[in-house]
């Protein structure tokens, strides 16, 4: 027993005394030194570092994107708890709890155009917040220790991903024309694929056809899995941010004004963990930054992040007071509406698959694969991957438009163009057939029903 | 001291593992509980009426997504769900009846097809003439209901398009 307590005890502690010989905090500490590691693991506690850097607080680095998604996110959450009790996630009663939603409940078309506007708005800036860490170079590692900034991003390209399935399925649930047939495209992409996809394809909606299951497997998804995915990855996100030591900025400010001092440097003792464990970290002055440099995060970062979230919710409050939401036709599985569009995130995907078929002699290779699925996931890899591939120096981390990194940017907006571009066509200029009009051509008028 | 030791990780790993595998084991059963056994999906072999009672030409059956053909006494039946995505497809008359061989027997074509979704086109025969649809229209196999004689469509048995029945 004895001999066994030495080799656990062993185990435990770490060869340097690091600041977290835990994985978990004790809920019950039984030593002031458990009591010392629980305040020291609590996320809620660390959030926010005590000090930031005023080149990380500024709004034309970030343009505090991050926290517009998390802001958007809290209202997600915060206006689907009211539409939980609500909406009825039943074929024969989901359009019209939907209707009642919109047309009888007292604030319910407020309240659910606070959520569709707030879902939309989050696909947008969880894009746009994609976009500003790729130019600025925010992905790589700078000048701190054991930063893991590439996983950070892999985190970051697959909360987009679980925003635009929350979406997509959050979609389905009015039980509407738009709703029916985004389904019936969007799983039948699905089920292009070679071998497996009828058998994705039918364990994703329940069965052969759209019907009662998938509806539920959907609703499922939007208000239970998926926003428990979102939550960890959020969460999972943050910390990473705290332990790759704030944002990328930070390094460079670090690197370019306060050049290492030759002596040792002046250490300082934080007195709950010298109290909790007989040892007191030192760390080195110069790693805190010097206070031309840094603010205190409270009231400073605090402010800023009250600004942002508080803005952004009175935004989408006053948004959602003068934009409705629509509701088409109740689901319809004999007539597809004429042009069925996707939404419009996924429009440039509607355009792709409409363009994908190839023919390669008798071999016919359906668009709904190559674009829809292959290609993709194509870009997905390489957006997931680039950490990894981008080999432009350390001193790129940080900075909008680094030299160093001028051509993986220009290629990068690039694509981002062509999603932009496909994106307005399908939008704007794809009318009956998905044949291309110009914003002046009117529509010719064709019978809405055979 | 030593067999003490052994034993008391023999029995450490034997309590994670059949943790581990219990665990394992409830996870597939309750993913294997969201694979359906049974299917209340519409049936697929459908009763679409009396014979005389279609028009000559084409009449579009919404409920089963079908075009039925009827040219005198013979019939055949085209599905309106589009190759590419499924979509539901839309009949467009012709201007002008044409004719064209299928199948090695000549066919008069007097509508063609349009699928709303993505622009995909076929002509009267169910040919997939432009757009992203990878393969043409499926045709179904029509037979005549011995009890009641009603036109009977099979959804799950493709047939090819040299197909015709031919009610007396």
């Amino acid at each position: 027993m004895i001999a066994d307590q030495k080799t656990r005890s062993s185990k435990a502690a770490p060869a340097a005394p690091g600041v977290h010989p835990r994985r978990l905090w004790s809920v019950r500490p039984r030593s002031d030194r458990e009591a010392g590691d629980a305040v020291v693991s609590n996320f809620l506690l660390h959030w926010f570092p005590a000090k930031s850097y005023r080149a990380s607080l500024a709004w034309s680095y970030s343009f505090w994107l991050g926290t517009v998604s998390a802001a958007l996110l809290l209202l997600l959450v915060v206006s689907g708890l009211p539409l939980l009790f609500l909406y009825v996630p039943s074929v024969e009663r989901a359009y019209a709890s939907v209707k009642d939603i919109e047309f009888v409940v007292t604030f319910g078309s407020w309240i659910r155009a606070v959520h569709r506007i707030s879902a939309h708005l989050m696909v947008a800036a969880v894009f746009l917040h994609l976009v500003r860490v790729f130019l600025t170079g925010a992905y790589k590692n700078g000048v701190g220790r054991n930063q893991k900034r590439q996983w950070n991003w892999v985190l970051g390209v697959a909360l987009l991903l679980a925003t635009l399935f929350l979406s997509f399925t959050g979609y389905l649930l009015p039980w509407d024309q738009l709703a029916y047939w985004a389904v019936t495209v969007g799983t039948n992409i699905a089920s292009s694929v070679p071998v497996i996809g009828p058998t994705i394809r039918e364990l994703l909606i329940g069965g052969r056809a759209i019907e009662q299951p998938t509806l539920i497997r959907f609703y499922v998804l939007h208000v239970l899995f998926l926003p428990m995915i979102v939550g960890f990855l959020f969460a999972y996100h943050m910390w990473r941010v705290r332990k790759d030591g704030g944002l990328a900025r930070a390094d460079r400010a670090v690197a370019s004004s306060e050049p290492r001092p030759a002596e040792p440097s002046p250490t300082k003792t934080y007195t709950l963990l010298g109290v909790a464990r007989g040892t007191a970290p030192q760390i080195r002055a110069s790693s805190l930054g010097s206070p031309a440099a840094t603010v205190n995060s409270i009231p400073d970062l605090t402010r800023r992040a009250a600004i942002v979230v508080l803005g952004t919710i009175a935004a989408v409050g006053i948004l959602a007071v003068f934009v409705r939401s629509p509701l088409e036709e109740p689901a319809n599985p004999i007539i597809t509406p004429n042009p069925a569009k996707a939404p419009w995130y996924f429009l440039w995907l509607q355009e792709i698959v409409t363009d994908t078929t190839v023919h390669i002699g008798p071999v016919t290779i359906n668009g709904a694969f190559l674009g829809g699925v292959l290609l993709p996931v194509i870009l997905l890899a390489l957006l997931t991957a680039w950490p990894w591939l981008d080999r432009s120096p350390a001193g790129a981390a940080g900075a909008w438009f680094a030299v160093s990194r001028r051509r993986q940017n220009v290629v990068f907006l690039l694509f981002v163009l062509a999603v932009l571009v496909l994106t307005v066509i399908g939008t704007f200029l794809r009318g009956p057939y998905w044949h291309f009009y110009w914003p002046w051509q009117p529509w010719p008028e064709l019978p809405s029903r055979i | 001291m030593k067999d003490a030791k052994g034993r008391r990780e023999f029995l450490w790993k034997l309590g994670i593992g059949s943790g581990v595998a219990a665990l394992g084991a409830q996870t597939i059963a309750s993913m294997r509980s969201l694979v359906p056994n049974v299917s209340y999906d519409a049936p697929t072999t459908v009763r679409l009426g009396m014979p005389h009672d279609f028009p000559d030409g084409l009449k579009f059956l919404p409920d089963e997504r079908l075009f039925v053909f009827r040219e005198g006494n013979t019939f055949h039946a085209v599905s309106a769900v589009c190759t590419h995505l499924g979509c539901t497809v839309r009949a467009e008359a012709l201007p002008q009846p044409e004719t064209k061989t299928v199948e090695g027997r000549p066919t008069r074509l007097t509508h063609r097809f349009l699928c709303p979704c993505h622009g995909s086109r076929y002509s009267g025969d169910g040919a997939n003439v432009s757009g992203p649809a990878p393969r043409p229209l499926a045709w179904f196999h029509l037979s005549v209901s011995p009890d009641d004689g009603q036109l009977v469509v099979d959804l799950a048995r493709p047939v090819g398009r040299d197909f015709r029945l031919t009610v007396a």
